[in-house]
């Protein structure tokens, strides 16, 4: 499937726990004030690729963990990403999406936006929008401290956020 | 007819008679002369003169000037004669002053460091100093004077037009490279330091004071680094010194405390006196050798059972926390001293390394873990300290798997590490490594010195194959880019150009060899003097030697292979399979000429992966100047150092560690690996220990992880830091103060970037990191 990205990085040791391979995605719809990515907020800039050049990069690194989606916000691209999103789970890996929506927002729309599949196959949810007053260096992963991490699966089974410590 | 002149460099380039004539025309107008034609007539009469002499001869630019100054005189040019000689002289003195040696000095003394690369070629030795300025006096003028004098002359012309680089040059006729020191043997009954005699230490803050005053005496006999092969095993005796003291002096406490004796310390000493010559039993850490047992039978002369119980509980329980206490403190002392001391040539601490971390016994392990707090919390204002080297040895059964004993230190190791960039890792079960590993013999456990020197095979005495006592003689480096320059992309001929210069080499590393060889014992007052070299203690003072210097190694190294790759075949060997197979074709074919070296001298020859500092820039500006610029191979500022894929490609940590591992069982004389992570790896301590994880699995021998580590000295924070202090929200240079940007370099840290030469600044500026 094709997927509109800004970049990727292998052994990204900073977009989650262990040895990541990080997809940036393009395009979002948030505008956070003091974004750290601004060049992916454009729903037409970036390149677009196949999710299976990806898969190949990702299978031949037999360092990683897991896989980050970021961005850009990743659930505008849904769709592609549940879908190399199960591929990647078939190797073993875990994987992390950072969202600018909160939990309960994306909960409301699963439905209706298709978010519900990449809800599914997503381990650590890292949800929020950045608030640059709320920018913070001492937590981990995040930038801002309104920010959570969450338990996806556990969070989706009692219908609300459940955090866990990184 | 004149053809040719020869010049005063020896080259013989064409005749040109109007050069002749301006040369005089010019001193004629200094005098008021305007006639040129006049002048032409001198320079043809001189040529004339020349060839009625030497018919069909070529002259030399002196015996012309002679002519000159004759021909004017004789035709009455007095005055033009005069400015002539007078314009030969300044000719003289200038190019005099042009010579290396007087523009190198000139440069030294009146350019400051931050404009010299000279002054920069080593980033440890601050060359704006007085004692740094005197140290590269010394060094360029010895340098000068071996290449004029005592270096062969093919030596020294393959050393000078860049084919090999012969390091240390500085040094050729004084001393040797480097040395693995025994401290055990060393501090077993004391030694002199030449102005004195230290007896045998006694706690553990004397053996780590001595082990620092051993590392100076010796780096005063060496220019190379010096290095603790066992440090754990050596400064456990001093733990167990301290801590049986400290209990005796616990119980004599809880003797006055708890039962009322009066004159305690009298009694505790006797108690222990008692047991020690009885039964030869010292109170341990480990409580497991039954001294508390005898001990509790002379208790009961003061007191009940149940008191002296209680007594023998307060005793342990506070000798523990005071030796672990004294031995922080100790290795605090260390890390400090061995950062301070400026005691090499004046201008440089000592180049220190330690190797630790397979000691399981209870005293061993107290060392590894503070000298691993030490190292963590940094010098005084939170520092990271650039010395010693800290390399942390990784063995299956004793500290890599969970259930091992040391376990506990490895993952300590990894976190100081992740904040300090120290330790690195050394891997004693690469099959090359676990060759020589005889448990329960520290000595034959692998060991590496600082920069990657890697000294344990012997082919002189085959049953000391260890790594205490021994190290490197010398080396000598290939550069390989330039002979695959030279091979126009035929790898054959390539073959031959390399078989040639290794045999170059090797007849060099001969000849230093025996100028070393003459040397006498009294010429190295410590390292021979105090024994710290094998078999040294079976000399006298005016004893050669030679004979000794035969457990040393003499290594061959090497520059650019991912160059030469791109060079011969159009890629390097992180880009293609073909490029991968010639490479270890390559190091293989040097590895192998190498062996067969040693077993027809039976000296230790060997191949190593060359640390190259000032080297990475001058052999590629050699390379451009005379070959041009060449992408992939002379583009850059700095060949990449030995067998490493180039910094500036990008590569998973993965696949790099993949393909560098095979070149480290090839160079046997030394190697390293490093991934670079950027990111703090404090925040991701389980991807820090997946990758020294991989390099062991992988086969690596020595390794080490690069990131960032930066420091704000206003507000004190260490970790990563941009433009911004993410602590205080300081910018950089408010307040005229920069942010401490701490680099490996070479091996070594540098505190500072400006003290990176032009080669190594680039480098840097170019290092692809493996993650964001």
């Amino acid at each position: 499937m094709e997927l509109r990205i800004a970049g990727t990085v292998n052994d990204s040791i900073v977009d989650g726990p262990g040895i990541r391979f990080t997809i940036f995605t393009q395009g979002c719809p948030h505008n956070c004030k003091g974004c750290h990515n601004p060049q992916t907020h454009d729903f037409n800039g970036g390149t677009v690729v196949d999710t299976d050049e990806l898969l190949a990069k990702i299978s031949g690194n037999p360092l990683l963990d897991g896989v980050t989606f970021s961005g850009g916000e990743p659930f505008c691209q849904a769709d592609a990403l549940s879908f190399i999103g199960r591929q990647i789970k078939e190797l073993g890996l875990n994987i992390v999406t950072y969202t600018g929506y909160t939990f309960e927002q994306l909960w409301k729309g699963r439905e209706e936006n298709g978010w519900q599949k990449l809800l599914e196959v997503t381990d650590i949810l890292i949800d929020g929008p950045f608030i640059l007053e709320q920018k913070n260096w001492e937590i981990h992963f995040r930038g801002s401290t309104n920010q959570r991490c969450l338990d996806c699966q556990a969070s989706l089974r009692e219908g609300k956020a459940v955090e866990i410590e990184l | 007819m004149i053809i040719h002149i020869i010049k005063r460099d020896g080259r013989k380039v064409p005749f040109n008679i109007e050069k002749i004539a301006n040369a005089i025309f010019k001193a004629a107008q200094a005098k008021g002369g305007t006639d040129f034609n006049a002048a032409m007539d001198v320079a043809v009469e001189v040529c004339r003169l020349y060839e009625e002499q030497n018919p069909g001869g070529t002259p030399t630019v002196e015996e012309i000037q002679d002519l000159v100054e004759k021909t004017l005189i004789e035709k009455g040019h007095a005055k033009t004669a005069k400015a002539y000689i007078l314009y030969r002289y300044e000719r003289t003195r200038s190019r005099e002053m042009k010579t290396n040696l007087m523009c190198v000095l000139n440069e030294l003394t009146f350019s400051p460091a931050k404009d010299s690369d000279i002054k920069r070629e080593n980033a440890n030795i601050d060359g704006d100093t007085a004692m740094g300025t005197m140290l590269k006096y010394g060094s360029v003028s010895a340098k000068e004077y071996y290449e004029m004098y005592v270096l062969e002359p093919r030596h020294a012309k393959a050393h000078r037009d860049g084919d090999i680089h012969i390091h240390d040059l500085d040094f050729y006729t004084l001393t040797t490279t480097c040395c693995q020191i025994d401290l055990t043997k060393l501090f077993h009954n004391g030694f002199s330091t030449g102005h004195g005699y230290l007896r045998e230490p006694n706690d553990i803050s004397s053996y780590s004071a001595l082990a620092c005053i051993a590392i100076q005496s010796n780096q005063n006999d060496q220019h190379g680094g010096q290095s603790i092969p066992t440090f754990d095993y050596a400064m456990a005796e001093g733990v167990k010194k301290t801590y049986a003291a400290r209990y005796i002096r616990n119980i004599a406490r809880a003797l006055s405390l708890i039962a009322g004796v009066e004159n305690e310390d009298e009694a505790a000493k006797a108690i222990k006196s008692e047991i020690s010559e009885k039964f030869g039993l010292m109170p341990v850490l480990a409580n497991d050798n039954g001294y508390q047992e005898k001990e509790l039978e002379l208790l009961l002369n003061y007191t009940d059972k149940e008191t002296a119980a209680k007594i023998q509980a307060f005793a342990r329980k506070n000798a523990e926390k005071e030796a672990d206490r004294a031995t922080y403190q100790a290795m605090e002392a260390l890390i400090h001293n061995l950062n301070t001391m400026n005691s090499r040539a004046g201008a440089q601490t000592p180049f220190s390394s330690i190797n630790y971390g397979t000691d399981t016994s209870p005293e061993g392990r107290m060392v590894i873990k503070n000298v691993l707090l030490a190292q963590e919390a940094g010098l005084g204002n939170g520092e990271t300290p650039i010395f010693p080297i800290h390399i942390f040895k990784i063995k299956d059964g004793i500290n890599y798997n969970p259930t091992d004993p040391n376990y506990d230190l490895f993952k300590l190791a990894c976190r100081v590490s992740a904040k300090r960039l120290f330790p690195n890792f050394s891997f004693i079960d690469a099959p090359y490594n676990l060759q020589y590993y005889k448990e329960g013999c520290p000595d034959t456990e692998i060991a590496y010195m600082g920069c990657r020197t890697r000294v344990i095979g012997n082919k002189h005495d085959p049953s000391r194959e260890i790594v205490t006592g021994r190290g490197n003689l010398s080396f000598t480096s290939i550069n390989l880019p330039r002979l695959a320059i030279k091979s126009d992309h035929n790898v054959g001929l390539f073959f031959d150009k390399l078989d040639e210069m290794m045999d170059l080499v090797i007849d060099q590393l001969m000849h230093r060899f025996k100028i070393q060889s003459q040397k006498r014992v009294r010429n190295f007052p410590f390292l021979m003097g105090q024994g710290i070299w094998i078999d040294s203690d079976k000399l006298s003072t005016d004893d050669t030697i030679g004979e000794v210097l035969k457990h040393g190694t003499l290594s061959v190294g090497f520059i650019g292979l991912a160059e030469a790759l791109k060079s011969l075949i159009g890629a390097h060997h992180g880009e293609s399979e073909e490029a991968r197979e010639l490479g270890i074709e390559i190091i293989t074919a040097m590895r192998k000429r190498l062996d067969e070296e040693s077993n027809r001298t039976g000296l230790n020859f060997s191949l190593l992966a060359t640390p190259a500092e000032g080297l990475s820039g001058r052999f590629v500006r050699m390379d451009a100047k005379k070959y041009g610029i060449i992408e992939g191979v002379t583009d850059r500022d700095y060949y990449t150092n030995s067998f490493h894929v180039p910094v500036y490609y990008p590569i998973s940590a993965f696949e790099k560690i993949k393909i560098e591992a095979p070149y480290h069982e090839l160079t046997n004389a030394g190697h390293i690996s490093y991934i670079e992570l950027d990111g703090d790896p404090l925040e991701n301590l389980a991807a820090f220990e997946k990758i020294v994880r991989c390099m062991k699995e992988s086969g690596i021998g020595y390794g080490a992880i690069n990131h960032p580590v930066d420091r704000d000295p206003c507000c004190g924070y260490t970790g990563i830091i941009g433009e911004t202090c993410p602590c205080c929200g300081r910018k950089e240079h408010t307040n005229n103060i920069a942010f401490d940007r701490i680099r490996r370099i070479t091996g070594y840290l540098v505190g500072t970037l400006d003290r990176f030469n032009n080669g190594k600044r680039s480098e840097e500026h170019d290092r692809v990191k493996h993650s964001i």
